[in-house]
């Protein structure tokens, strides 16, 4: 594989935390890095310009009481945060002050405004009633559009995505597992559609060690997809549409194909049947149980049945690719469905979401910011797709990494099997060959 | 001997149960979904007015039937039959591109003419037209709502015949019809999207709520709809449960305009001594939420500003500025086994405030208590209907949220509307129905639904 390219200087990204898991230092810096993320949460939501709405609505209000003393109250019955309904009930009182507007007790008031944040399917909508002496109440409105997502509003940046190239080949590459590594991988192997090609780094340069054949009666499904999975008693299992593999234990290594439509794993090995906490530190945690999902032999998705049931679910809706959070007492698996939307699945509520998200998502336990991150694929048609790692501090995602571009489409995007790094496959749109890289979150920049 | 039975035991036990896990947990082909509904319609076409309107009839016509474009779960339009669309420049023209190569189940071809003729029968005043592969449609403005129009079931694709049996191209095509009794529908093979996963639907009809309950019970139905105040019972026993979005209109519409200034008063005496809170705790046991206006919260945004508490002093500060108090009788659907204690709620809400008024069940009343199910997630469109089935006239049909409570707030200045709940969809299943789902607007998605072993 001559066209392999390997950058050499894979970090380590555990040692570019500034999160060292020891007591005392360990929890000042989880509470300075929480304290940064709160901070630039604030500054984020800050950024969320409601001020044409706030003014719009401003105007008309006073348009109906006219300049002078007025009671205010404002009530959140939308979806909008607790963060941001602080920010617009400021951004109203502000804008109703140089509106002419002044606030005081009800009994003083020669008018009460209350005002709701409400919503609708397609925009919130913000309502105004007015009374006035024993006149009738007088109700003003404005809409204001509801983004797809709120990612783009909760801009927050506190930690960054590093990519490093592991692989390089012309063939497609479906997805790259790191089988030693000291300072950077040092035996790897490539899953391609017919193939699965183990390399070791050897005299400074990456050396074929072996290529195993998949056999397959039927034709892959366009887009074909598969998984590397290291195993503990061989080397590693590869699973690909209506197909198992096994490979033997030791060299020359085997590799033992069936026809079957076994599930595909969803929970990386290492964090799989552990106890995690949604943040660092954090006293109690919750279990991640080993959780399956069956893959469709002829297509390129999943079905949506599981393994073992999420909660009360047992099957979800089809879906590209899974990630799940832990929450404080519950884990939040998230569902990249077929239709386009997002599940966010707790065990009780399949709440459904449209985020600005591409098919292809995954989670990763990092020691930076919340702890674990969702790593996500943008929505934009076009050639070159970027991706973004974003946490969940409430319903809504937050952006918390800037946007890592790619020079070509995504064709895979997988969690690594110590669950802390993902592997992403790219075509380079200007070479047409598959790159092959590791995705990694860093604390700081 | 006795262990290699044992082995044998086990073994053979974790074989048939790992069979069984994957049969349970696998999207499977084949088996015959059984439905109940309350609804009975005699007619199969999307088109006949004439037929009742219900959530049953639309999801009905779901299964046979395809719009030229259709909404997801979020109420954007999506492509259908038609796999395009555009507005002509410099006119309020519409061209619809009709995906090719489809077929009605009857095996002819769906055709630009066929889609035309059949919007034509939906929409007589409408001007549709052909241009080759495409269908124009004018219509008075851009307005996108045209969209959300033609994604209602009413305005499906079907092929009618002088027999009276309408074919169309989704992905069931009827195998049996006993009008008003049972519907049999047989998975269309070759259908554009995919052949469905269940081989057939049985559809029993004019089912009550309560022997519907029994049927899901004995296992006779998979599938069935469940009456706004069984809900809370049918999920304390652990039955499987989905409601929609409120999406139905539990109102009282006046027959007439109010002749009087003295008539608007006691109509307004009515809509204020109206206790909605306790009918909602007693009759409707907690489910669905009261409403004062048309238009639920989730859909308007602004539905909270109309107050729904009963305010019975001014109810009879009202009724007092009259003196001669007609008695009204209130019409009520008598097969709709709530609607009489509605009915009879009403009346002695009204009787408190001191107005006369008499249920019957008949439709032949001063005033009717309707359930109006709402077509549609666009408020516009739900809106303009709500106003067709209380017979009146919607002035404005477009805009932003403002423009849309004004057009609330003059349908309500009528009098003829007086809104009493908005009540959500629910359906309990069999624990074997699999990968269905109920949208938010009541929409069933049983073309996509399998059955578990257990019913195979």
């Amino acid at each position: 594989m001559g066209g392999a390219v390997y950058n050499s200087g894979i970090p380590n990204v555990r040692s570019n935390s500034v999160c060292h898991p020891f007591p005392v230092a360990y929890m000042l810096r989880v509470v300075a890095c929480l304290s940064f993320v709160v901070l630039q949460l604030t500054i984020a939501a800050g950024a969320v310009d409601w001020n044409e709405p706030e003014q719009q609505l401003s105007r008309k209000i006073v348009a109906v009481t006219g300049p002078g003393a007025a009671a205010l109250t404002v009530e959140n019955r939308s979806s909008l945060s607790k963060r941001d309904y602080e920010i617009v009930q400021n951004g109203l009182r502000s804008s109703l002050e140089q509106a002419g507007l002044r606030f005081v007790a009800a009994e003083q008031a020669a008018a009460l405004v209350a005002i709701f944040l409400s919503e609708n399917s397609a925009s919130y909508v913000w309502v105004a009633e007015i009374r006035q002496g024993a006149s009738e109440t007088s109700v003003v409105m404005v809409s204001a559009p509801r983004p797809a997502s709120l990612t783009a509003a909760h801009e927050s940046v506190p930690l960054s995505l590093r990519k490093i190239s592991v692989w390089t080949q012309a063939d497609p590459i479906l997805d790259v597992t790191v089988l030693e590594e000291n300072a950077g991988p040092t035996h790897i192997a490539v899953l391609g559609a017919e193939r699965v090609a183990l390399y070791r780094w050897q005299a400074g340069k990456w050396q074929q060690e072996q290529a195993l054949s998949i056999l397959h009666a039927r034709p892959w499904p366009g887009d074909v997809r598969g998984r590397l999975i290291p195993a503990k008693d061989h080397l590693l299992d590869v699973y690909l549409p209506g197909v198992i593999c096994r490979s033997g234990a030791a060299a020359p290594l085997t590799l033992n194909c069936r026809e079957t439509d076994d599930p595909w794993p969803l929970v990386p090995a290492a964090l799989s049947g552990g106890i995690y906490s949604a943040f660092p530190g954090a006293g109690s945690g919750v279990a991640i149980p080993p959780l399956g999902a069956f893959y469709t032999p002829t297509r390129n998705f999943f079905t949506g049945a599981l393994t073992s049931g999420i909660g009360k679910f047992t099957t979800v809706s089809k879906f590209y690719s899974a990630a799940f959070v832990p929450r404080d007492k519950y884990l939040l698996w998230l569902f990249a469905a077929t239709d386009g939307h997002i599940h966010m699945i707790d065990g009780i509520n399949d709440q459904v979401a449209r985020f600005d998200w591409g098919s292809d998502l995954t989670s990763v336990k990092t020691s930076c910011g919340a702890g674990w991150q969702v790593l996500a694929t943008s929505a934009e048609e076009g050639n070159a797709d970027s991706v973004r790692a974003y946490e969940f501090p409430d319903r809504d995602p937050v952006a918390v990494s800037p946007a890592i571009n790619f020079t070509g489409v995504i064709t895979a995007f997988w969690t690594e099997a110590k669950g802390d790094t993902a592997i992403a496959v790219v075509k380079n749109q200007e070479t047409g060959n598959y790159e092959a890289f590791r995705l990694a979150v860093v604390c700081s920049q | 001997m006795r262990l290699f039975v044992w082995r044998w035991f086990v073994v053979s036990s974790m074989v048939v149960g790992a069979l069984v896990a994957r049969a349970e947990t696998r999207p499977q082909y084949g088996g015959m979904l059984h439905v109940a509904t309350r609804a009975a319609p005699t007619s199969l076409d999307p088109a006949d007015g004439a037929q009742p309107d219900s959530f049953a009839r639309r999801n009905l016509a779901k299964l046979m039937f395809d719009t030229l474009v259709t909404t997801d779960e979020s109420g954007r339009i999506q492509p259908s039959l038609a796999t395009g669309w555009q507005v002509l420049p410099g006119s309020q023209r519409w061209q619809f591109h009709i995906r090719h190569q489809m077929k009605f189940h009857d095996g002819t071809p769906l055709t630009a003419e066929s889609v035309a003729a059949s919007l034509r029968t939906a929409n007589p005043s409408w001007n549709v037209m052909v241009d080759a592969d495409s269908v124009l449609i004018d219509w008075d403005s851009s307005n996108p709502d045209l969209l959300a129009e033609l994604a209602l079931p009413r305005n499906a694709i079907a092929k009618r015949t002088s027999d009276n049996k309408p074919t169309g191209t989704g992905p069931f095509h009827v195998v049996d019809w006993q009008p008003g009794k049972k519907l049999t529908l047989a998975a269309e093979e070759n259908c554009w999207r995919g052949r469905p996963f269940l081989d057939a639907i049985e559809i029993e009809m004019g089912i009550s709520f309560r022997d519907q309950m029994t049927a899901l019970e004995l296992g006779k139905a998979d599938f069935v709809e469940v009456a706004p105040e069984q809900t809370h019972r049918v999920s304390q026993a652990g039955r499987r449960l989905t409601n929609s979005s409120p999406v139905e209109l539990l109102a009282l519409v006046f027959a007439r305009d109010a002749a009087s200034a003295d008539e608007k008063l006691l109509r307004e005496a009515l809509a204020w001594s109206i206790e909605r809170g306790s009918i909602r705790s007693v009759l409707l046991q907690g489910a669905g939420l009261p409403a004062a206006s048309i238009l639920p919260t989730w859909m308007s945004g602004y539905g909270l500003v109309f107050s729904t508490e009963a305010d019975l002093p001014r109810a009879r500060q009202a009724r007092a500025q009259v003196h001669s108090i007609p008695s009204w009788t209130i019409g009520y659907d008598g097969t709709d086994p709530l609607a009489h204690f509605f009915a009879e709620r009403i009346a002695l809400n009204a009787k408190d405030a001191g107005l006369l008024v008499q249920p019957t069940p008949t439709t032949n009343a001063d005033l009717r208590l309707l359930r109006i199910p709402l077509p549609s997630t666009d408020p516009w469109v739900a809106l303009a209907d709500v106003a067709n089935s209380a017979g009146l006239p919607l002035g404005k049909k477009q805009g932003g949220v403002e423009d849309l409570y004004a057009s609330e707030v003059a349908l309500l200045a009528t009098q003829r509307v007086i809104p009493l709940f908005h009540l959500p969809v629910s359906c309990a299943s069999s624990s074997s129905l699999k990968n269905w789902s109920l949208r938010p607007d009541g929409s069933w998605t049983l073309a996509d639904a399998w059955l578990g072993n257990a019913r195979q």
